[in-house]
């Protein structure tokens, strides 16, 4: 049996039909390592590339001999993720342990010295912890807003009352927004001479006022901007636990007499509790990555630069690539950690209640 | 009507709509303290908005509700003295067992103690005491009643209301449900509003019953009063089972016998009301019909259908075009067959006679 099964893939291996795929690898493979050994590093990026698509082609074939239609439907979808997603994350990671710049030609293997450069260096790594630090800080402070305004949000909106509907649309229009849209339109707002902030402050203190010319202002700036933006994201979460709370509950609680406090934190909350789970955990992984507000707003001033900030000067304005690569993968184990923590943290308290 | 001492419940003309459906109409009954009262009635009729009209949990736009002699049509739901079990039980269902029994008591500025020992009181009392820690969704529907129960006994209502409390379990379960709901009755002297659309239920359970139609009472009476004295088909049509039959004729000049379909049907005695050669329908229940006896004047018929019902059998048969049920023990009933004729007697003591235009009962 085992005899027979090994002679007919040895056979198949080598059968040259457009459905082996086994070949396809094979020769896949063989290809890389010759054009490594002998082409130039840019000939030699399309014959990986032409490998990559030989593979694919017979997968493709094989599926669909084999009436795999299933995975025929999905391939596209596969294929646009690989292109866009998993190639760039993988290619990324391999350039963070070559020294690498996007403007010069040259490429040398370095292996972990631009992570010990990231952490370590006695220039580079003071910016990037305090980096950090404001990043953390605007994780605390705009998901902290966000929720907090959203759960009031919900609680408004759980209500029927006139407008309504239209008010809705209108609080939930920001979270459409592009993030430049609203960035540039909150410019304008904390603009010191023409922004409708710095007037109204102006009239009441009869002072100039300028929101932006300290941290403090700054980080106030950015946090409302974003939770202006975002708020409506955790309202909608919490709107649809609020929503699917039995309205008998209430009423039964009513004529047991509970305070209307009471009511919430035994009927309300715990309808609730796992979808606000979700928008901190959304939110807080969607903060970290905080860049496009501290770019249009203050362009970074103000000790406002988060790592995301860091990461896109580093790779993009300074031509660091590798450098900017090894940064970005360091936080990407961050977040990765952080929400694990917090999903099981989450799961043990779920199972303990 | 000067609300007198001891009732307990009293509501005067309430009317409530949703939209442009009227759910209650011109609702009036009075309950005597101590009462088990049953609002009866198919789905619909306005049973549960009564109750919640009667909770507080809708106000009405006419009338008044009145409660221990207290106008409370307007007042807050907590001052009423008015607890409700819920025909969804309404169970907290991230609470155990025991928090939905205390639920309620936390509220009273009860110590802890006092609730700890009421809790552990009526969950005994309910047979709940090995399930006290559980959440309301690992137990089965008859406990989960039980602790909508309990739920609204702890803090020891002067009021119940129960809105179809039995509808959610199954036929074994009503039946020891419905004993228990009695012995809970007798215990506590509680006054109780049911509402059931369970004929079964209703008269098992209820001392009083008021049969509603179109969200009003048509009427209101003992059990037996309904049995005996309906005040039209419609409740003669719904209290009693297998169904009062109803024989369409038209009173003699006399007055004193019914031409139907099936002959000449003489009445015991002379009815007030009765007009002569008027439009009546006769109600005669299936227990009062039997077959003829030797030498007795019965009405010629033929056996369509029989219904073994264990103890006794419902034969239907037909005569002069008006099919008629009739209750027989099942010894008299094991030897008919469908097809055979035989002879059938009408009690003419037990004769209701119902005015065919308005089906309003003739005495």
């Amino acid at each position: 049996m085992t005899a027979v099964r090994t002679s007919h893939s040895a056979i198949a291996l080598l059968d040259p039909s457009a459905d082996n795929w086994k070949l396809a690898i094979l020769v896949g493979i063989a290809a890389t390592i010759l054009a490594v050994l002998a082409l130039p590093a840019n000939a030699t990026f399309w014959v990986v590339g032409a490998a990559v698509a030989l593979v694919a082609a017979a997968f493709v074939v094989n599926a669909y001999r084999k009436r795999y239609y299933g995975g025929l439907l999905v391939a596209p979808a596969i294929a646009v993720l690989f292109v866009m997603n998993i190639f760039p994350l993988l290619w990324s990671l391999g350039l963070s342990f070559f020294a690498y710049q996007s403007n010069q030609q040259s490429i040398r293997f370095v292996g972990l010295n631009n992570y010990i450069k990231v952490l370590t260096n006695d220039i580079a790594a003071p910016a990037n912890w305090d980096a950090l630090i404001n990043t953390g800080m605007f994780v605390v402070c705009t998901v902290a807003a966000q929720m907090i305004t959203g759960f009031l949000l919900a609680m408004l909106f759980a209500k029927q009352f006139p407008l309504r509907k239209y008010l809705l649309i209108l609080v939930l229009t920001p979270m459409m927004l592009s993030v430049v849209a609203s960035g540039v339109f909150f410019t304008y707002y904390f603009d010191p001479t023409f922004g409708i902030l710095s007037y109204a402050m102006g009239e009441i203190t009869g002072q100039q006022f300028i929101l932006m010319d300290n941290k403090a202002g700054a980080v106030t700036g950015i946090v409302f901007a974003d939770a202006w933006m975002w708020s409506p994201f955790v309202m909608l979460l919490v709107l649809a636990g609020l929503v699917s709370v039995p309205k008998y509950l209430y009423e039964a609680a009513a004529i047991d007499r509970v305070s209307k406090w009471r009511q919430f934190w035994t009927i309300t909350f715990p309808y609730i509790r796992g979808l606000l789970m979700l928008a901190l955990l959304f939110r807080t992984i969607e903060a970290f990555k905080l860049y496009d507000l501290v770019y249009i707003l203050i362009r970074g001033g103000q000790d406002t630069k988060t790592i995301a900030y860091l990461i896109a000067e580093i790779a993009n304005e300074q031509n660091k690539t590798s450098e900017g690569a090894a940064l970005s993968y360091v936080i990407l184990f961050m977040v990765i950690v952080l929400t694990n923590l917090y999903l099981y943290l989450a799961n043990r308290r779920n199972q303990g209640a | 009507m000067p609300p007198s001492a001891n009732i307990a419940l009293s509501l005067t003309g309430v009317s409530k709509s949703y939209g442009r459906v009227r759910a209650l109409e011109d609702l009036s009954f009075d309950v005597t303290e101590g009462k088990f009262f049953v609002l009866f009635g198919p789905s619909s009729v306005g049973k549960t908005t009564a109750l919640r009209t009667i909770a507080g949990l809708v106000r009405p736009e006419k009338g008044s509700v009145h409660i221990f002699g207290r106008d409370k049509t307007d007042a807050e739901i907590a001052g009423r003295g008015v607890s409700m079990v819920f025909q969804s039980f309404a169970l907290y269902p991230h609470l155990t067992v025991y928090d939905n029994f205390a639920y309620p008591l936390v509220e009273e500025k009860v110590s802890r103690e006092e609730i700890d020992r009421r809790v552990r009181e009526t969950a005994a009392m309910l047979k709940l005491d090995k399930k006290i820690d559980r959440k309301p969704n690992t137990l089965s529907g008859g406990e989960q009643q039980r602790v909508a129960l309990g739920r609204s006994l702890i803090r020891r209502p002067k009021i119940l209301l129960l809105d179809e409390p039995l509808t959610n379990l199954d036929a074994k379960l009503r039946h020891d449900m419905r004993a228990e709901l009695k012995r809970l009755h007798r215990q506590f002297g509680l006054t109780i509003v049911y509402a059931t659309p369970d004929e079964l239920e209703a008269l098992s359970m209820g001392e009083e019953i008021a049969v509603m139609r179109d969200g009003g009472v048509v009427q209101v009476g003992t059990p037996d009063e309904l049995y005996e004295k309906p005040r039209d088909t419609y409740v003669a049509g719904k209290i009693g089972s297998p169904h009062m039959n109803m024989i369409r004729g038209k009173t003699t000049r006399d007055s004193k016998a019914v031409e139907s379909g099936i002959g000449l049907l003489p009445l015991a005695r002379k009815m007030a009301g009765v007009v002569a050669g008027e439009e009546t329908l006769l109600g005669v229940r299936p227990s009062d019909i039997r077959f003829a006896a030797k030498g007795e004047k019965g009405v010629a018929a033929s056996i369509a259908m029989l219904e073994p019902l264990g103890d006794v059998t419902v034969v239907s048969v037909e005569a002069g075009g008006e099919t008629l049920r009739m209750v027989l023990p099942e010894s008299a009933a094991a030897s008919l067959q469908p097809g055979q004729a035989a002879y059938i007697y009408l009690d003419p003591q037990k004769f209701h006679i119902f005015r065919a235009s308005n089906g309003q009962a003739l005495s």
